[in-house]
């Protein structure tokens, strides 16, 4: 059974009087427990492919169905609430909430879904130690370092336990040595937590680092690889 | 002059009684010549009880020279500082009143000056004499005979109101009058002021209004990647709506707390102190009132809470607007923003 399911998904865009075909006809499966990547040059999908699947977008044509439900038809709030619950999110630009301290913003969606506050901080002190970031609990994001920032970014990821987690290039913003690092945290994650992730990138890091290489051209799959990771 | 009227201790109580009225004077008018040495000029001497008096007037409070009446003082006189000027007297000198007294005959006296005062009021200043009731009602062959009775109440601007309860009181014949009628231009003016600042209010909150739109405004602009974040992760556009609303609102409360602390320090001292503009203006005579050259305030506490608790409502509307932008982005086009 496939965690994700897109079947015969097309996006197109309106860009004045013309349409964008960002995505033509793509079918993907991706299984619980995988670590793969959408690579490809830029324009080619992989974001809008990213988009779609986390449902903050929706397909023009065709069907998507994570962990067995689709979404196509929900309300703004049902879309919110399924990826409360069932999405997490990596982004490029770490995008924390730079009010927050990293523990608040790690908590922020546990929070979002109502779970107490001593439960809330246990879960979060556990994350922060098994990502390495014990200690700067109590820092803004201003005042860390990118990896640290992309490190809390995880822990709020995988904090609500969600189905799958959706990473957009997330080692753009880092050196090699820093991307390195969190690549393989992020694997670790998935060999012994067995947490699915998706990323977006052409970083030859991150794909020689994934389980599975699923190559886009304007919009089409061009290949699907598996490899020793 | 020759219209008066006697009143009772009962008349008195009944009116004490009142909860609107604050305070009571019986008056006697009488005109005529005071003189001092070779100087003689008109004037109007209002005879009181001094103690009565303090009730519905603050002249006690603008001497510029000596002291106010006593009770017992059977021949003292307090009189205007313009008019002191003409007759060249001071505090401790001898006035001789001279007048037409009620039975025809000439009534005359001596009076000893035991204060100036200074209101500003180009007529009290130049012609008022306040003298002891009992003193006046004999200089005139009055008797137990007062011209008027006034009252003080505690909202002068609701005065025509109580004229009926008032006049109910009164032994027949009586005419009631409250101040509007007698300065009908005063009266005037306070109703066109009471427009003009109402137009200037709605203007002030007008401007706060679109103040508080701009800087929520911006923040929600400012802020649309990190509000695209909270919705990717899962935030509900309507959590996004109140968080924005919340927002506002603890920004207007800050802002009434503040504005409260600060209103309060100033219209203290401006309640007490003022600023005084007497070095460039002189006192203007106006409609029968006086306006004094000493900008000052009325300390009341609507003139916190009201504004306060129209800031706290000015906040929650200007929110409204960027609360609902917040409320509809879109958060993949959210997250792009820089």
């Amino acid at each position: 059974m496939s965690l994700i399911a897109l079947r015969n998904m097309t996006k197109i865009y309106p860009s004045g009087n013309q349409h964008i075909t960002a995505v033509d006809e793509l079918n993907l499966f991706i299984k619980a427990g995988e670590f793969a990547v959408l690579a490809g040059p830029s324009g080619s999908g992989k974001t809008t492919v990213l988009n779609i699947i986390g449902a903050l977008d929706r397909p023009t044509e065709g069907a998507v169905a994570v962990d067995q439900c689709d979404y196509s038809e929900m309300s703004k709030k049902e879309l919110a609430d399924f990826r409360l619950r069932r999405i997490g999110f990596i982004f490029q630009s770490y995008n924390l909430i730079p009010v927050l301290t990293a523990a608040e913003n790690a908590e922020f969606t546990l929070m979002l879904q109502g779970v107490p506050a001593e439960e809330r901080r246990k879960r979060i002190e556990a994350i922060f130690a098994e990502l390495g970031i014990d200690g700067l609990e109590n820092r803004r994001p201003g005042d860390l370092s990118g990896g640290q920032q992309q490190r809390v970014a995880i822990a709020r990821a995988i904090a609500p336990e969600p189905a799958v987690i959706l990473a957009d290039e997330p080692t753009a913003n880092l050196d090699s040595h820093t991307a390195e690092d969190l690549l393989d945290l992020m694997r670790k994650l998935n060999r012994e937590k067995g947490v699915t992730f998706l990323f977006s990138s052409h970083d030859q890091l991150v794909i020689s680092h994934a389980q599975r290489v699923v190559h886009l051209r304007d919009g089409r799959l061009e290949s699907d690889t598996r490899q020793d990771a | 002059m020759y219209k008066h009227f006697t009143t009772d201790d009962q008349t008195l109580n009944k009116l004490r009684a009142q909860e609107n009225i604050t305070g009571i004077s019986e008056r006697l008018r009488g005109y005529g010549l005071v003189s001092h040495a070779d100087n003689s000029y008109p004037a109007e001497l209002l005879g009181v009880h001094p103690e009565m008096e303090r009730t519905v007037t603050s002249l006690q409070n603008q001497l510029s020279e000596g002291a106010y009446l006593e009770p017992d003082d059977e021949n003292g006189a307090v009189i205007g500082s313009g008019l002191a000027k003409k007759l060249g007297v001071k505090t401790g000198d001898e006035l001789v009143f001279v007048t037409q007294a009620a039975d025809g005959s000439i009534g005359n006296d001596l009076l000893m000056v035991r204060g100036i005062f200074r209101t500003g009021h180009s007529g009290h200043d130049n012609s008022l004499v306040l003298v002891s009731l009992p003193w006046l009602q004999r200089t005139m062959a009055l008797p137990g005979q007062i011209h008027e009775l006034t009252l003080a109440v505690d909202d002068p601007l609701q005065a025509a109101e109580y004229v009926p309860t008032v006049s109910a009181l009164l032994p027949k014949g009586l005419e009631t009058t409250d101040w509007g009628e007698l300065l009908p231009e005063m009266r005037e003016a306070i109703a066109s002021f009471d427009v003009s600042r109402f137009i200037f209010v709605v203007i002030l909150y007008f401007a706060t209004g679109l103040g508080i739109l701009n800087t929520i405004f911006m923040s929600v602009v400012e802020r649309t990647q990190e509000f695209g974040v909270m919705m990717a992760v899962g935030l509900r556009p309507r959590q996004v709506n109140h968080l924005v609303l919340l927002e506002s609102l603890f920004l207007g409360i800050i802002g009434a707390i503040l504005g409260l602390i600060l209103g309060l320090l100033i219209s203290s001292y401006m309640s007490r102190v003022g600023i005084d503009l007497s070095t460039w203006i002189t006192p203007v005579t106006y409609a029968g009132g006086t306006i004094q050259p000493r900008l000052k305030a009325i300390f009341e506490t609507r003139n916190f809470i009201d504004p306060a608790i129209l800031l706290l409502v000015v906040s929650l509307v200007a929110g409204f607007f960027p609360a609902r932008r917040a409320a509809k982005l879109q958060p993949v086009e959210a997250i792009r923003e820089d």
